[in-house]
């Protein structure tokens, strides 16, 4: 019934119209045909040994100036002058660009962050209080996937004027863990002890060296910093299993952790308390 | 059944109700087959000893454990045992810092631990499983940006192969070096790229191909050499496993630590 009613509307149309409507329809099919299979040529044969980002970058420019090249193309073949339609443009234009100041700064701040690569996709960031792997990288804003699985869009003006930390860049890190013990403790005994846990631990780098530093005396115990140098990827692993190693150890030498506590002396005096 | 020594690395048959036992100085593997599988087992090995060693055992005497691997395979079989390298570069930490004066030349003979590669023979080998016979260290080769991991180990440096017990967990690397240079060759650490070594066993010892070095000076590029035909130090030597990625060589920079020219070490 539905066909029959459409082929009848169609039989109503005249040649011209026709025929133009199928060379609009062919245009599109054929235009997105290219757009795609260009797309596809560049990313996986012409650009097979470029970063991620790069390849993402001129999937989208190709998309875009396509898209914009078969409207044209429709535009044409429906009979609307492009110059007319240009000026027009350039008119909404001006009027547009005014109206969209922040996302002008947002696309700008992208051709920045493009240009200076200071980070990739697949890298670990952290921006303000948010660290997660990034997905991509657009013209307007970054986005990316924080640990709990939350998506987080990020717009690349905050990301120009914010501290970027790029957690992955380098291939090994060093995880700074501070520790306090107890006054009363053999120092000379903790260091060696530590030592031991990170030349025992298999996540742990023996080469750059653990970095063992005795910080600063605080009010209930020496402060420390037990610096351990791992690859990357190894993070969580050595994480993990590092504090309990300490822990496990500490008991062992009987090496005790500082903890917060008030000496009250009571002096006697004539049988009374002062 | 029983082998020793040498010998655990040569193919076998496991026969129904039997368990394949592999023992190391280190680590202890039972492999075992049921059905269309090979079921294994891996421990570090609690009292230590001296030399490797191969048993068939009752089944009844294999370890009770939750930790044993199923491996599916349909064609059953003889089985393959092969010692491989290591499958990151190696930094030999030497028990000594050595310095190698201008024109001299010295062969260092490199104990590298090996690790237990399975495999089906036939006309399509396949790899069942591998893994390290012995724990080394992580350690970092370079400076932290664009250096490399690597595994570490601290190692004595024989100069003479009399010193070199005969191991069958260990391979030997003979590396020569020569100092063509007007300089003194310090190094403490020696990192080896043992992914493009290949492993040929003699008669007392696992071999890896030998390694040739002229150093030249510090502003010269120095490559490492490679030579693919087996070590002449034993005759006989059989090829039992080729390099993970074979090549001709590598170049110094990435080999001697601790060079004092080389500041960007």
């Amino acid at each position: 019934m539905f066909f029959q009613q459409v082929y009848n509307w169609i039989r109503t149309l005249s040649p011209d119209v026709l025929t133009r409507g199928l060379r609009v329809a062919l245009t599109l099919v054929i235009g997105l045909l290219i757009i795609r299979l260009l797309a596809v040529v560049v990313q996986r044969y012409l650009m097979k040994k470029s970063t991620l980002q790069r390849r993402m970058v001129v999937r989208k420019i190709i998309s875009y100036s396509g898209f914009v090249l078969v409207a044209m193309a429709v535009l044409a073949e429906l009979g609307v002058k492009l110059t007319a339609l240009l000026g027009a443009a350039g008119i909404i234009g001006i009027a547009v660009g005014f109206a969209s100041q922040t996302s002008v700064s947002n696309i700008i701040s992208g051709l920045f962050l493009i240009s200076e690569k200071p980070f990739a996709i697949g890298d670990v960031i952290r921006i303000g209080g948010t660290t997660g792997i990034i997905q991509s990288i657009d013209l307007l804003s970054i986005k990316i996937r924080t640990f709990d699985n939350l998506f987080v869009r990020i717009p690349n003006e905050k990301i120009l004027s914010s501290d970027v930390t790029n957690i992955t860049r380098f291939p090994i890190r060093r995880m700074d863990i501070v520790l306090q013990v107890d006054y009363g403790q053999d120092l000379g005994r903790v260091h060696d002890t530590l030592a031991v846990i990170a030349r025992e631990n298999p996540w742990s780098l023996d080469e750059p060296e653990p970095l063992i530093l005795f910080n600063e005396f605080k009010e209930s115990g020496i402060e420390m910093l037990f610096g351990l140098w791992f690859a990357k990827d190894d993070f969580l692993s050595l994480k993990n299993s590092i504090m309990k190693d300490i822990s496990h150890r500490f008991a062992a030498e009987r090496i005790r952790f500082a903890h917060p506590r008030r000496t009250v002396r009571t002096i006697v005096r004539d049988g009374l308390h002062s | 059944m029983r082998k020793s020594g040498i010998a655990v690395w040569e193919t076998l048959d496991i026969p129904e109700r039997r368990s394949a036992h592999w023992r190391f100085p280190l680590r202890s593997i039972w492999v075992e087959r049921i059905d269309t599988e090979w079921h294994v087992f891996s421990q570090a090995e609690e009292r230590h000893v001296s030399d490797a060693s191969f048993t068939l055992v009752s089944r009844s005497r294999k370890p009770v454990s939750s930790r044993w691997r199923h491996y599916l395979q349909r064609d059953s079989g003889a089985i393959q045992p092969s010692p491989v390298l290591p499958d990151r570069p190696v930094v030999m930490r030497p028990d000594r810092a050595l310095t190698l004066l201008p024109g001299q030349s010295t062969v260092f003979f490199l104990e590298i631990p090996v690790w237990f590669r399975l495999s089906t023979t036939g006309t399509r080998p396949t790899r069942i499983f591998e893994e390290p016979l012995a724990v080394l260290t992580r350690t970092w080769f370079g400076d932290p940006v664009t250096g490399e991991l690597c595994w570490g180990l601290a190692t004595r440096l024989h100069h003479a192969l009399d010193s070199v017990s005969a191991s069958a967990d260990r391979a030997v690397c003979p590396l020569m070096i020569e100092n063509d240079s007007e300089i003194d060759l310090e190094f403490q650490k020696i990192c080896i790229h043992v992914e493009n070594l290949s492993v040929f066993r003699g008669r007392g010892h696992l071999w890896t191909n030998s390694l040739h070095a002229v150093f030249r000076g510090p502003d010269q590029v120095t490559q490492i050499e490679i030579v693919h035909t087996p070590p002449g130090f034993e005759e006989h030597l059989v090829p039992v496993s080729e390099a993970r990625e074979p090549s001709t060589g590598w170049n110094i920079r990435r080999t001697f630590g601790v060079l004092k020219y080389f500041t960007d070490f």
